[in-house]
Order: structure tokens, then sequence, then C-alpha cells
């Protein structure tokens, strides 16, 4: 009994023992706080770098996109792939680079674009062909309505499209950034590349396209204006065994534009009708990639990655082995590759985090060290004294180390309702302290972040406060220990 | 002060009391030596000593003869390097050797058996006078069964610490205390678990006359009123005349075992 009752007492009369309280709860809390808007930051980056990619994307060798039978090949892949009950939706996509240029009054733009180092890569745009069903829907269901209206029974096809297969759909839908007033998402998403409202063409009317909202805000487009796509085109080598290289360019509408939340996709990427892309390009491709959205990545992408590689090999439209002169033998990748750098390190950063951060842990749980380690030789004559009405040196032993105990207890507790509040709070709180020392902490352009990203786990959680309760209680076992061996007249005698 | 002084007032005095009590403590060829450096230093040469149940005991001597010493090892605070220190429990008929005990058993045996009174009160600062005086039952008792008892017991403290003139001082803490009251807190406390004996060393060393010849009228009092074996360490010689019997310690030996006579 004697043992909680003097470890409280001792605890709430000497002081100093805030000190330690105050040690592992800062500890705790911002263990706590980083290690949640880490994992918040990571989160977010993956949603955010996975916006525009799909889950899967089957990556055909160039023999067989550019071949005679691609069509024949791409169905054939295709039938397989929506085959399968692992995997939603699988839709075709042409991709290609190239310069964007805006001409006309604008070509002070393309002059400062094509010559500011600090522009550089601003104007070249990763142009994306892409399915849209929209139309085709639409169509068979009015076809459908009127065979219904003279008793037929007509069955609308299944379509696939770049919307069910990527996050093109969700790009189109999202809201805007706060930041950017401009931009301004396309009026019908089921029908995204209708042009704009009141276009005007010069001439024959332009293909209409969908630009990042990024790249449309930094190169001050409006929706209707009209851009040129520039880029080359190797040529087949002539008599002489010289290679060419052909410029070709064509020109479309702006529609609207998308909202990815990936920087990278926002700032550099145009989406077009892909049958249009290919008409301009015209280099016997109309595909390069096939992408799909599975029903859970999280479960079946490896399997399924190596099911479709095995699959798609024993058809002959993969050659993984490497063989055939082709140097592009084709490959099948997940979202999770094509950022593997990106999403690796952050984690690394996380965990490098944890790490450095457990030291503070360390530092608290040497505070209590000390903090006992005075107590014990400021207390000496106590210990003498309990030794002297009859405590055992075990129960001298655990009346110091529920010093530490309460130390632990308090401190962690305090510190996880403190820090999982920070974690939750961060954006008020960082927003309050912005305010009051009047400077910007958390700059939203640079994360492109509307709020700090914070998400508390459990487990972590858990880790962190029972991490620091035993860190401190192996700390106060040192000094605890040393109390229970302390001969009992030594300690009588100290004054 | 020396052994002729107590013979001579002997003499003078009452004789002791006839009737034969049974030992409560006793200690038997006790030595004590210290190892410094590579000399051995022997600060008790073989002491034998019997209290009896009630009997009151002046340990004198001038300083370094081993009073102090003796005492520890009496109260099992410290072990002898040779020889043994048994002690009655209440109620039973066996002699127990209390460094025949592990330590844990024998912290209890202390708890339960001895009180001790030191001549600087030794209190835990941090308690209240009431807290203090429970220190020992608190030890004494689990968790569980001094929750149950608690209400009894506090109420016995208080009950105690009245009846020393403390009523008003039961929540302060020692440092709010004057010399006279600690000590008589330091009493209750050593009073509370109901001894078969009671150590004190020098119990008014610290004080004034006045408040010191009051702290032993209590303690006799006490003495009286519970008998309880009573071992006191002593200069005073006033003090040394009250007990029943007075040891003349020197030279780390019992030199004298002189019968005085009870002033009161």
């Amino acid at each position: 009994m004697y043992k909680t009752f003097l470890s409280w007492r001792y605890l709430v009369t000497r002081r100093t023992n805030l000190i330690g309280i105050v040690g592992i709860f800062v500890a705790v809390a911002a263990l706590i706080m980083i290690l949640s808007i880490m994992t918040g930051f990571l989160e977010q980056t993956k949603a955010m770098v996975r916006g525009g990619l799909s889950d899967m994307v089957v990556l055909p060798p160039t023999r067989i996109t550019q071949g005679p039978y691609r069509q024949d090949h791409l169905h054939t892949a295709l039938d397989l792939l929506r085959e399968d009950e692992r995997i939603v939706a699988a839709s075709p996509r042409l991709t290609y680079y190239a310069m964007l240029g805006l001409g006309g009054s604008r070509s002070y733009i393309d002059r400062k674009l094509t010559s500011d180092p600090t522009h550089g890569g601003r104007s070249v745009v990763e142009v994306v062909g892409v399915d849209s069903a929209g139309e085709w829907r639409l169509a068979s269901s009015v076809l459908a309505a009127n065979a219904a209206l003279q008793g037929f029974n007509v069955e609308i096809p299944e379509f696939q499209d770049e919307q069910e297969t990527s996050g093109f759909g969700p790009a189109l839908r999202r809201d805007p950034h706060e930041d950017r007033p401009r931009a301004t998402p396309v009026p019908f998403p089921e029908f995204p590349f209708t042009p704009p409202r009141g276009y005007m063409p010069d001439g024959r009317p332009k293909v209409a396209c969908i630009v990042g909202e990024q790249l449309f805000h930094s190169l001050y487009l409006s929706v209707g204006d009209e851009i040129t796509l520039v880029t080359m085109l190797p040529t087949e080598a002539d008599e002489e065994g010289g290679g060419g290289i052909d410029a070709i360019k064509r020109a479309f509408v702006i529609a609207g534009t998308f909202r990815t939340q990936d920087n990278e996709m926002d700032g550099g990427r145009i989406y077009v009708p892909r049958a249009e892309l290919a008409d301009m390009l015209n280099d016997g491709r109309d595909y390069t990639e096939i992408v799909t959205k599975l029903v859970d990545f999280d479960t079946d992408a490896v399997a399924l990655k190596a099911d479709l590689e095995t699959r798609l090999g024993e058809l002959n439209l993969l050659d993984l082995d490497g063989p055939g002169g082709d140097p592009y033998p084709g490959q099948i990748r997940t979202w999770e590759d094509f950022r593997a750098s990106l999403i690796g390190a952050i984690q690394n950063e996380r965990v490098l985090m944890a790490i450095m951060l457990s030291l503070i842990l360390v530092v608290a749980g040497f505070t209590i060290f000390s903090i006992l380690t005075m107590m014990v030789t400021e207390k000496r004559r106590d210990i003498g004294i309990l030794a002297a009405v009859g405590a055992t040196p075990n129960g001298v032993l655990c009346t110091f180390l529920l010093i530490g105990f309460w130390n632990a207890l308090l401190g962690s507790l305090l510190g996880c309702a403190i820090g999982v509040l920070g974690a939750i709070k961060i954006d008020t709180i960082e927003q309050w302290l912005s305010r009051t020392l009047n400077i910007q902490i958390f700059n939203r352009d640079v994360y492109y972040f509307d709020t700090i990203p914070s998400r508390v786990e459990p487990l972590p959680v858990t880790l962190i406060v029972g991490g620091a309760f035993l860190c401190t209680l192996m700390f106060a076992a040192i000094p605890a220990w040393r109390a229970g061996r302390l001969h009992p007249l030594e300690a009588l005698r100290y004054e | 002060m020396n052994a002729s002084d107590f013979t001579a007032t002997s003499v003078a005095g009452q004789s002791a009391p006839t009737t034969v009590r049974e030992d409560v403590l006793v200690a038997s060829a006790v030595r004590k030596s210290f190892a410094i450096g590579d000399r051995r230093i022997e600060i008790l040469h073989g002491v034998d000593l019997e209290v009896r149940n009630s009997e009151s005991v002046a340990l004198v001597g001038s300083s370094g003869a081993g009073k102090s010493t003796l005492l520890h090892i009496l109260g099992l605070l410290d072990e002898p390097t040779e020889g043994s220190v048994s002690i009655r429990p209440a109620g039973s008929d066996q002699m127990v050797d209390g460094f025949g005990l592990d330590p844990t058993e024998r912290a209890r045996l202390r708890n339960a058996e001895i009180g001790f009174v030191f001549q600087f009160y030794h209190l835990l600062a941090e308690l209240t006078a009431v807290e203090n005086v429970l220190l020992p039952a608190m030890i004494a008792h689990g968790r569980g069964r001094y929750r149950k008892l608690k209400r009894e017991l506090t109420a016995r403290a208080t009950e105690i610490l009245v009846e020393f003139g403390l009523a008003d001082r039961l929540a302060h803490r020692p440092p709010q205390l004057s010399g006279g009251e600690r000590q008589r807190v330091a009493l209750a406390r050593a009073l509370f678990n109901e001894p078969r004996v009671v150590i004190a060393d020098e119990p008014t060393g610290n004080l004034d006359t006045a408040t010191g010849e009051r702290i032993l009228e209590l303690l006799f009092a006490e003495h009286q009123k519970r008998e309880f074996s009573l071992l006191i360490v002593t200069h005073d010689e006033r003090l040394a005349r009250r007990c029943e019997r007075t040891l003349f310690m020197e030279d780390g030996m019992i030199q004298a075992d002189t019968s005085l006579p009870m002033p009161h």
C-alpha cells in the first residue's frame, strides 16, 4: 500500500517530476504528430500521384502496336483483360509527347517558354489520346429506346473507356484548386471532348482537348483558345541509309481543364481523343498501352500482374524474355511502379524521421533517469527511515520504480492525447501560428495540398505510447534498483 | 559519565523488580568489525544481552563505545559479523533469530516487533503527522487490507496524536512542527504497530531540557501503559536513572549491568 501512496506523494510534492513528465509528453506528442503528418503526406501523395494513373498498364511491344495486325492484337488483349474477374475495365490509350505553342497574339508566351530556362520543360507536354464512350452510350440508349417503342428489344453493348480505367473521370469532375480561379472544368464530363460553347472556328473546326489545370493557369489559357501541338516523327531510313525526322503539328481547341492533384500531370498533360492523335501522328499506331482498373488493387495486383504476363506472353502479345530484337519488348506496370521512387522516398523519410525522433524519447528517458537518481540521493534518509519502520528492499525499489511509472504513465497519456489532438487539428494550429507570427509556415502551393495532410493510425500511436512507457520504465529501473540496494544504516546516517 | 557513577546512584536507589519476566530480545556473542583497507576494526567484542518483557533498559557509555552499533544490530538494521539476535514475537513461545531470516522476513519482523525513536526524529517530510504515524501500518498491511482498515487505523493514529497533545497538528507536515512535536509524532509512529520492543537512540538529544523532559514523561508513561520493552541509548544520567536497568558500554563490551532505582 505504502509504495503507491508514497510514490504518488513524492511525485506531486517534488516539482522536478514535472520536468520528466513534460519531457515524455513532448517526445510522445511530437512523435505522434510528425508520424501522423508523414503518414497523411504519404497517403495524400499516393492518392495524388495515383490521380491520373490507372491501376495497371499493359505496354505491348512496338511490333504489336505498330504491326499490321495491331487491331486484332488489341481486341485479343482487351478481351482477355475484360474477361478477368479481377479487372473492372480496360481501355486502350495512345501517348505521345509534343511541344505546346500558342501563336498569334500570344506568341510572346511561346518565346518565353522556349527560351527561358526557368520555364524549361513547361512547353513540352504529354499528349494522351483517350477513348470517350459517352457519345456511343448516348446513341445506343437512344437507339434502344426507339427500338423498344417499336417493340424490339435491343441490348446495349458495354462500353469501357478512359473514364472507367484511370483517374481521368474523377480529374474531370474535381473542383478546381482555390488558388486557380481561372481553371474551368469541362461542362459535361460524360462528353469531355465537346467543343466549348460559343466556339467560332476560324476555318475548319478544331478537335477539343482538355488541359491540365496548372498548365492552363500558368500559360494564361482560356476555354475556347486554340493551341498547337508540335511534335517530331521519325521516318523510315531512306535509300542512302540516313534517317529522317518529320515535324508535324495540329491545332486543338481547349474545352476545359482537369485536376488530378498530381503536379506533374496537372502541369504537363493534355487529353485529346485517341483517334485524333492517331490521325495526327499517322505512323501506324493507334494505341501504345492498355490501361486497366482493378477490383481490388491491394489484394490482386501482384498475382494479376504475374498472371497477365504469362497469359499475354502465351498469346505472343508480350516479349518478356526480350528476344526478337525489339528494344522495347513490352511490360506490365502497376501505378506504384511508375511512382516507386517517389513513394519509396517518402516511406524512407517517414522511417528515418521516426528513428531520429525516437531519440527524443531516449532523451526523455535520460531526464527521468537523472530526476530519479537525484531523488534517490535526496531521499536517502527517507529510504533509511522506511527500512527502520519495516519496508523491505524490494518495497523501496518498487516505491521508486512507481515514481518512474507515474512519470511514464502521465507523460505518455498526456503526450498521446495532445499528439492525437494536435495531429487532427494541425491545420488550425498552423493557421493560428501563421497568423500570430505573421509568417507562412505551410506553403500550400509547394505541396499542392489544400490542408496539411495528417492521418492518425492506431498502431503507430500505440507503439509510440507503449515504447515511451517502457523506455521510461527502463531508465527508472536503474535508480530504483540502487535505492533498493541502499544499506538502511548508510541511508539513516545521510544528512 | 562512567560505570562508577551509576553504581553509586544505584546504592541509594530502590531495588529492581523481583518478578521474573521472559526475555523478549536476546543478543548472544555479538561481534561487529569493519575492514578499512587492510585493517580490521572491531567495534563490538562479543556482546551478550537480554531485554525482558516490559523492562526499561538504558545503554550508556562514552562516544565510540559501540552503543549505536549495538542498537542498530539489536533493531535488525545492521548485521553482526558474528553472533545472533533473537526476538520473541508477540503471542509466541519461540524466539526468532532475526538474522536467520531473509531480508524480507527480517523487515516484517522489524515492522511488527520493533519501534524506533531517533534523535533526529526521522519523519518523512512529504507526509502529514497522521500519515507518518500510519506508515508502519501501511507497510504491515497489503493494499486491500489497508483500505478495509484505513478508517479504523486513521482514527487510532489520530487518537494517539491527540493523546500526545497534537490535536491541532494532525494535518501538519514535519517542517511545520517544532522539535518536541516532531519527536512526539515519531514516538506515536514507533508505538503504532504495538511492538514488543521500542529502541530509542538519544530521544532527547536534539531537544531543550524542558521539551526533552516532557517527551521522556510521555515515553515512560506509554511504557507503563503499553508494557513494551524499552531500550534507550543515552548520555543523560537522569534519563538512565529512570530505567530499571543500565548497561554501561566501554570498548565494545558491556562492562556493567546495573539495576537502577526508578525515579518515580
